[in-house]
């Protein structure tokens, strides 16, 4: 499982590179499952209606965002150390990068666990929650070329968005996203799987959605919040989702600094691991033991 | 009266199952609360870092906060939309809907009615209460009968944005990424719309008129007079928007009909 | 009077075309490609009032597309419709307060709570009098014995007593006009002949007229006077069922299991003067192939007094059988003559 795991996490970028013809069974998996990124990549095409109004919406949050902003700012000094133009950047970073790692693997495995096909996800000859990540993938790097490029492109035209224009910051952004999106969808996979405990999630993936938003950082960067607060959410692994890698990409973190986020990210990452192994083999043992 | 009657039919049998999943009830006002409160918790953050938004301090932006929330709750109650495209149109149920002689729309409504989404209401209205007594505001005769008037009108807004939007399944793919997303920018409406760009605010009052459910009405309370008349117009923005919401489903229903599933 | 009347009933749909490939997705984002379908080819038939009428054919003859047309769910193409004395696409609310419609696949019932209050929910959405509604639940609850299910949520309920519930659910208001849609898929033959048994007497006592699809011969033997049978989305044959049978029908098989060896010249004797073929594996299995005109028990009646026989197993038509058979046979005279027969019924109908 976790070396599984370990493949999807050793594949930036996620190429949808296809199976050498002679190679042998483990190469024809592998393949089987850059095959789920593309196959998620491609329904995702097939809701256009999604994806114009998609991009609009994205823009729309962007503008309200910044303008909120602005009028918070209003005189312009710093405020929880982010100045107006690093903070128009965090808004508008924070949004594309939402449209990558966010996901709705919560609602997916659930519904599969309620109607039942969760059973015959799981006797088939793949990993059901490895499957599940790279569905996420396809559809995150969907949105990534197709919304948040272009989106982050009508972004730059409406407001005074800075970039970063050294190389380095663009890969650390990368890297971090994709551990973004990980962490994210690991959170995800685990509200998922408690459809298996309980009796009707519904709630629980809704505070999660909530959650998400608040402590990552996206609504609210999370020095803003008051001392005691930040406090907490710094132990909580939602930073490490939005504001985390927002702060390298402003350049608020710098140097040594960017090492210690990716550390935090990979930490939580390899954290993550424990409940969701935990939580599998307790679905299993539920589904083939008592039944479901 | 007929329709007044199924309601109540409707809540009774809501209520019934309810009662065998009395934990969910909970969980459920509880993450609608949960909900609500990081939009809260969100004014609380900004006005720890400034005095005024826009030229509203923190109390007024409270207090059009409370004010939202009570059609919010009317409309989730009674308005509830979410995986209309894959219960109704991919798994098929349009179809039973439609060989039952009542309209199809309210069938749909009434299918889906969400009483704990109410809460949200109460817990709104004893916020204007707050915020109000905070800020000294009077109380006049006509204080609960334009609340109730702005309220139905609000609602009114909601329906025939979220029918316009739901009826594109009709039409097309399955829209459900937009609902989720217009959730985000309808919160829009209770921040002084001033704040905003000239787009911005056309956009929020006359093509998604989310200000017509916050920051306008609530003007009217405030005593806002530079809002005053956009307050006033609220009713009228509530009829034409629910018009060209029912106006588009039963197009849409028209189309389903032509198409099928 | 005429139940339902339908003349040149005609559906097409526009069918999304996807390209194949990343490309093809790509350019499907930009613009679609339609093909259209037509799933009615103008097709024209009369039921008049209480008359049980079987509808069959494969999937995607074009059934499902004309129950959705007959019961107001699709606007047809083009056409005209007559169903009740409504256009059932125009006055839709009103038309549907004269028709029941179950689909065998779906529910009409609340899955959580007691099948007891979705009666009366569907009491107050048809505007069925108390009255009324006590009289005729009592009737049906009775008839198909479901007092002990009424308070029972529907998730707890099998699929057989589900689904007589779903046929209270749609009897409630007294329906002149009842569509199913496959109303016994998936059931066991117990049930199966309970619930023949009561359409059946609800067309003799209520006078209820009744159009089927199902995929199951024996449905349409117990209950049809009448067949339509539909292919690529046209009538291929309208008329009684026997005709049908004698027209296209395959005949039966009887598959023998014998206790000792019986050869097969022996088989042949015993049955000598009948038009029954005979085959055999071995000298323990045999085969015998019955003509419609022949009943079974006649062949029977040679063989087991004779024979030492340990199972026997008569496998029946069923429609798809015929419906194929028909294919096979060469359709260009034979749908011809099916035409002509439907005019010849058409006369004899209105």
């Amino acid at each position: 499982m976790s070396k599984m795991l370990g493949v999807a996490a050793s594949s930036p970028g996620g190429s949808t590179r296809r199976p050498d013809s002679g190679g042998n069974s483990r190469k024809l998996l592998l393949g089987a499952y850059f095959d789920f990124i593309r196959i998620r990549f491609l329904t995702m095409l097939a809701y256009r209606v999604n994806y114009y109004s998609g991009i609009l919406i994205y823009t729309l949050n962007i503008g309200v965002n910044y303008f909120t902003w602005k009028a918070i700012y209003g005189d312009g000094q710093a405020l929880g150390g982010f100045t107006a133009a690093q903070m128009t950047t965090y808004v508008a970073v924070s949004w594309m990068a939402r449209a990558f790692y966010f996901n709705n693997l919560d609602r997916e495995i659930s519904t599969d666990i309620r109607d039942g096909s969760i059973a015959i996800q799981f006797i088939r000859p793949y990993n059901y929650v490895l499957v599940k990540m790279m569905q996420g993938l396809g559809e995150g790097l969907f949105r990534f070329m197709l919304f948040m490029i272009p989106g982050m492109a009508i972004a730059m035209l409406l407001f005074p968005v800075n970039l970063p224009t050294e190389p380095s910051a663009w890969i650390g952004f990368l890297v971090m996203l994709f551990f973004s999106f990980l962490i994210n969808s690991q959170i995800n996979v685990i509200t998922g799987l408690l459809a298996f405990f309980v009796e009707n999630n519904e709630g629980m993936m809704r505070m999660k959605r909530v959650v998400v938003d608040l402590f990552s950082g996206l609504i609210v960067p999370i020095s803003l919040f008051p001392g005691w607060m930040s406090s907490v959410l710094e132990v909580l692994p939602f930073q490490a989702i939005t504001y985390l890698p927002g702060s390298v990409f402003t350049g608020r973190v710098q140097g040594v600094g960017i090492w210690n986020v990716l550390g935090i990210q990979v930490l939580w990452f390899l954290l993550l691991l424990i409940p969701i192994v935990w939580l599998y083999h307790a679905a299993r043992k539920r589904l083939f033991v008592q039944g479901g | 009266m007929y329709y007044f009657g199924l309601v109540i039919e409707y809540l009774k049998n809501y209520m019934k199952t309810r009662l065998t999943y009395r934990a969910d009830f909970w969980v459920e006002v509880i993450s609608d609360l949960l909900f609500q409160a990081t939009n809260f918790i969100f004014i609380l953050v900004i006005f720890m870092h400034t005095n005024s938004l826009g030229g509203w301090n923190q109390n007024e932006v409270v207090f059009v906060y409370g004010f939202f929330m009570v059609p919010f709750g009317v409309f989730s109650c009674f308005v509830n939309m979410w995986g209309f495209s894959e219960r109704y149109i991919v798994k098929g149920e349009m179809d039973r809907i439609l060989t039952r002689p009542a309209h199809n729309l309210f069938q749909i409504f009434l299918e889906n009615i969400d009483p704990p989404a109410l809460v949200g209401s109460f817990i709104g209205l004893i916020i204007m209460a707050i915020s109000g007594s905070n800020l000294g505001l009077p109380f006049e005769w006509w204080t609960i009968p334009v609340l109730i008037l702005f309220t139905l009108s609000a609602v009114a807004i909601y329906t025939g944005i979220y029918t316009a939007l739901t009826s594109l399944s009709f039409y097309s793919d399955a829209p459900t990424g937009i609902l989720p997303l217009m959730y985000n920018i309808q919160s829009y409406g209770r921040y002084p719309v001033t704040i905003y760009n000239r787009a911005i605010q056309v956009l929020l009052t006359w093509i998604i008129p989310f200000a017509f459910v916050g920051i306008y009405p609530a003007a009217l309370f405030l005593q806002r007079d530079e809002m005053k008349s956009m307050a006033l117009l609220t009713p009228v923005v509530g009829l034409v928007f629910l018009g060209i919401g029912l106006m588009a489903w039963n197009y849409g229903v028209r189309r389903y009909k032509g198409a099928g599933s | 009077m005429a139940a339902i009347q339908v003349q040149d009933l005609r559906k097409t749909f526009k069918v999304q075309k996807n390209r194949e490939g990343l490309k093809g997705a790509f350019a499907d984002l930009f613009k679609r490609e339609y093909t259209e379908v037509t799933a009615v080819k103008d097709i024209s038939f009369t039921i008049p009032e209480g008359e049980i009428c079987g509808y069959i054919g494969e999937n995607g003859a074009g059934k499902s597309t004309t129950i959705k047309m007959l019961t107001g769910i699709l606007v047809p193409t083009s056409g005209v419709l007559s169903v009740g004395g409504y256009v059932p696409y125009e006055e839709r609310e009103k038309f549907v307060r004269n028709i029941g419609v179950v689909f065998g696949q779906r529910s009409q019932l609340w899955w959580d709570i007691g099948v007891i209050e979705s009666f009366q929910l569907l009491r107050k959405v048809y505007r069925v009098s108390e009255a009324d509604y006590k009289k005729r639940l009592d009737e049906l609850v009775e008839r198909l014995a479901l007092q002990e299910l009424l308070n029972r949520p529907v998730r707890k309920l099998s699929l057989g007593q589900r689904m007589r519930c779903e046929l209270v659910a749609a009897l409630l208001h007294n329906p002149s006009i009842l569509f199913l849609d496959e109303p016994t898929i998936g059931l066991d033959i117990v049930v199966k002949s309970e619930i023949r048994d009561f359409l059946k007497d609800m067309n003799r006592e209520h006078g209820t007229t009744i159009l089927l699809t199902t995929h199951d011969l024996q449905d349409i033997e117990a209950l049809c006077s009448r067949v339509i049978m539909l292919d690529d989305g046209r009538i291929i044959y309208d008329g009684g069922l026997e005709e049908l049978k004698q027209r296209w029908g395959t005949g039966r098989e009887v598959l023998f299991q014998f206790g000792s060896a019986t050869k097969l010249g022996q088989l042949n004797h015993w049955t000598d003067g009948m038009p029954v073929t005979w085959s055999a594996e071995n000298d323990l299995n045999a085969k015998a192939w019955i003509p419609l005109d022949l009943n079974v028990s006649d062949v029977l009646g040679r063989v087991v007094g004779q024979a030492d026989i340990t199972d026997i197993k008569i496998i029946e038509t069923n429609t798809d059988d015929i419906v194929r058979s028909i294919y096979q046979s060469g359709s260009a005279e034979k749908p011809e003559e099916a035409r002509a027969e439907q005019d010849g019924k058409e006369v004899v109908h209105v």
